[in-house]
């Protein structure tokens, strides 16, 4: 009896030593990092590759844009205004060029001057086909960009065509080393940001060290370590006992800590937009009935999240055109039968099937949204059927050429702009000639032409008028909402997240409690 | 032994080629790659170019050629997702499943025979009613659910565990025990299947007359005549692990080639496919190579045959 009592003994000590082991083990690297003033943050992916010339991609952008590499300009998260941060001032030379006064004293981490030349250098390796850049496939598209080095930090950058906004345009290409390979992306970026690309361990971390060289304000952040996990409450529950410190992007779900958590606008808009070229859908009460049939308070706050607002256009209220003066439509179903009634008697087909074409995660609960809208367009008497596809197959009915048998569409959508301007929106999705546009309206393709290259007070309210006119006078989308992000921050630091922080993640901006 | 392991390594190189050509022509039918990497806004003309450059506008059994080609020149080509080689994506997850898939299968083994036998001894017993209870809720729990629930129990509320990711001892416990779960609820029913037969056979009978000991009895004479069974489910077992434990990859971020496999068809990075592919099916037919020795050595009776 004896001798079971002290082998029960030494199990239990067994067992409390290896619980100990276990939470000092864990406690211990968490001191690590904290007594350093090193920030951990967990990304939902581990980042494809880490090249500049991709930095306006999410999982890139986060680690490495504005961090490790930089831009000429940069846009105000807070009013989507342009302003300096390699580039000091900017002039227009003539319609098609721009002449940039670059930051003087500024060293890439590797050593090299940043000066005219190799500004040109890292811009021409972005605009190189040979590259699958990002940064190029989209947001220039068919626009080339030429430069030209007119002083030893003076650079001139010309566009094959009129781009009044090019300093905006300019805020999406990430500068990197003059030394870095031009024959394919690389997966250890030199900038000349704030911090340097240290170590990736693959599959597990990747770090970044302070610069001691920069240019700007010394950060208090000494250094990062990005970490990701896949499920959204893991990614919560890391921060929620202090193995990371901020988690960019988490599910409304998850969302459960007021303290801890914060809702940001995140640029993007969601719709539904209608093949106005296919009966019924060619009738424009059809499309008005379905705007009226559907329900929009019904879906925030039970489906989606209860931050979410009403949209009226495909920009975001901070971005450049935005017109406030579109209202919200109200719920009005007996309206919406009543429009449907009168295309009905005037010979429209109403009972044709239209089909809604959704996408597999795009968003949050975006098949249950879908099923919902479904159910309020039959509950007005159409004929609407739901097809969820993965994004492979839905991308063949988002882009041109359509097919000529697809039937009547309603395309699931989701479009995000944090780019400062409607040009970056409105022109693919809405002119006749834009990959993405299910409408071709010739006096306002003239406006969107002419808005391209207005400047000013002007530009804004050329664009506000096209977004007037898609929204009232075409109506050519259900509009859904402008939807918001959800991101955890830990206790130990000080960071509000913007709509920036859909794509960024400025260390800079950090600080400890 | 030299004509059997001939044999076994021939059947297994067919069967290989075989598997690398219906996977190589399968992952082309779900589609072109170029709208998976290209951003939504991409022109059309980009999307040509970028089709053109990668080789997937050409038809699928010229892109066969090539890849021939590469292979012959020790080229498995090169993830479009992350920018490398794909053999050394696969080569760098593969040590982590494998880690994953022994310790847990070891484990599972283990306290499965253990248990099953125990349980065996004597059917319909308390300890016999308890273990079947728990090894059919676990063989049938969904692993996304329980390693959730363990990290919210263990890692959140009580703080006693890390929530994942890479590490020493405390970060293996939550993933290794939701791995073990289902191994170890279906062996305890194989191994107690296997015994309640060994138990009531007549060599066990004839040991308890001359006065053997019930744990020689048990764990000597019936359990090694219920290895056969055992080993079987076991290495199928196995043979799922090492094929990827995508749940307890994904959740607990351990980087391993259930996670990669699944992401590179998800986002179709043909090559990956191809050199994860052919990697675990040769770790799969090393393996059943191992367990047709294994059965050799349990039952003389193969061996003579």
């Amino acid at each position: 009896m004896k001798q079971m009592t002290s082998r029960h003994g030494a199990g239990r000590w067994l067992t409390a030593a290896a619980a100990v082991t276990a939470v000092l083990g864990v406690t211990g690297a968490l001191h690590s990092a904290q007594a350093q003033k090193i920030v951990t943050v967990v990304l939902s992916e581990e980042p494809e590759g880490l090249d500049g010339c991709n930095a306006n991609r999410s999982t890139v952008g986060r680690v490495a844009k504005q961090n490790i590499v930089e831009t000429l300009t940069e846009i105000d998260p807070k009013d989507g205004t342009i302003r300096p941060r390699l580039a000091t001032s900017w002039t227009k030379v003539n319609a098609t060029t721009w002449r940039f006064e670059l930051r003087k004293g500024v060293k890439f981490h590797d050593g090299a001057d940043f000066n005219a030349t190799n500004a040109s250098k890292a811009i021409s390796r972005t605009m190189d086909s040979k590259l699958d850049c990002e940064t190029r496939t989209k947001s220039f598209g068919d626009l080339k960009l030429s430069t030209k080095a007119v002083g030893s930090h003076t650079l001139d950058i010309s566009a094959n065509k009129p781009v009044p906004i090019l300093p905006t345009r300019m805020g999406v290409v990430s500068l990197s080393s003059p030394n870095t390979r031009t024959d394919k992306l690389v997966l250890n970026p030199i900038g000349t940001g704030p911090y340097v690309f240290d170590k990736w361990t693959p599959g597990q971390e990747i770090t970044l060290k302070r610069f001691n060289g920069y240019w700007g304000k010394k950060p208090v952040v000494e250094g990062a370590r990005y970490i990701w996990r896949s499920e959204s409450t893991v990614r919560a529950a890391m921060v929620e006992v202090g193995e990371a410190d901020i988690a960019p992007n988490i599910a409304v779900q998850d969302a459960t800590n007021p303290k801890m958590d914060f809702s940001y606008p995140n640029s993007e808009t969601t719709r539904l937009r209608i093949d106005i070229t296919q009966a019924p859908l060619n009738d424009k009460r059809v499309r008005l009935a379905l705007n009226y049939a559907f329900d929009r308070d019904a879906l925030i706050g039970s489906i989606l999240s209860k931050d979410i607002e009403h949209a009226t256009q495909i920009i975001v209220p901070s971005i450049n055109g935005h017109n406030p003066a579109l209202k919200v439509r109200k719920y009005d179903p007996a309206m919406a039968k009543k429009l449907i009634a009168e295309a009905k008697a005037a010979g429209v087909p109403v009972g044709k099937e239209i089909v809604i074409i959704g996408r597999t995660n795009i968003y949050p609960n975006g098949t249950e949204a879908m099923e919902a809208m479904m159910s309020m367009f039959q509950d007005v008497g159409l004929n609407v059927k739901l097809r969820m596809m993965e994004v492979g197959s839905w991308l063949k009915y988002l882009t041109k050429p359509y097919d000529k048998n697809r039937g009547a569409i309603l395309l699931q959508a989701q479009h995000d702009n944090n780019n400062g301007d409607a040009v970056f929106s409105v022109f693919n999705k809405f002119a006749c000639g834009g990959a993405q546009s299910s409408i071709c309206n010739k006096p306002m393709d003239e406006l969107i032409s002419k808005a391209s290259t207005m400047s000013g007070d002007e530009r804004r309210k050329t664009w506000q008028e096209v977004n007037r006119i898609i929204y009232e006078d075409i109506t050519s989308d259900v509009w859904m909402y402008h939807m918001v992000g959800y991101s955890r921050v830990g206790g130990r630091i000080n960071f509000t997240p913007s709509i920036s922080t859909n794509s960024e993640l400025h260390l800079e901006e950090m600080s400890f409690k | 032994m030299a004509s059997f392991l001939g044999r076994r390594a021939l059947h297994s190189a067919i069967a290989l080629i075989g598997l690398i050509l219906a996977v190589f022509f399968l992952v082309r039918l779900t589609g072109d790659p170029t709208d998976l990497y290209l951003p939504i806004d991409a022109s059309l003309e980009t999307r040509k170019e970028f089709a053109h450059k990668h080789g997937f506008d050409r038809p699928s059994a010229e892109q066969f050629l090539v890849f021939l080609k590469d292979v012959s020149n020790g080229d498995l080509g090169y993830s479009l997702r992350k920018q490398r080689p794909a053999m050394e994506l696969v080569l760098e997850a593969y040590p982590t499943t494998l880690a994953l898939a022994g310790v847990a299968m070891v484990l599972s083994i283990t306290l499965a025979i253990i248990v099953g036998a125990i349980a065996a001894y004597k059917p319909g017993g308390v300890f016999d009613r308890i273990s079947s209870m728990a090894s059919l809720a676990g063989a049938s729990a969904p692993d996304f659910w329980i390693a959730i629930t363990g990290i919210l129990i263990f890692a959140v509320t009580l703080r006693w565990l890390p929530t994942s990711g890479v590490g020493d001892l405390p970060y293996w416990i939550l993933p290794i025990g939701v791995l073990m779960l289902r191994p170890f609820g279906l062996m305890v029913q194989v191994v107690r299947a296997a015994m309640l037969g060994a138990l009531s056979s007549a060599y066990v009978k004839t040991a308890r007359a001359k006065g053997v000991g019930e744990t020689a009895v048990i764990f000597v004479h019936a359990l090694r005549n219920a290895c056969l069974s055992i080993v079987t489910v076991a290495g199928d077992l196995t043979v799922g692990m090492i094929n990827g434990a995508v749940i307890v990859e994904t959740v607990f971020g351990w980087p391993g080639v259930g996670k990669l496999m699944i992401d590179s068809v998800m986002q179709r990075d043909f090559p990956t496919v191809q050199a994860t592919i052919m990697v675990t099916a040769t770790a799969i037919f090393l393996l059943n190579i191992a367990i047709d020795f294994l059965y050799v050595a349990l039952d003389p009776r193969i061996r003579h045959q």
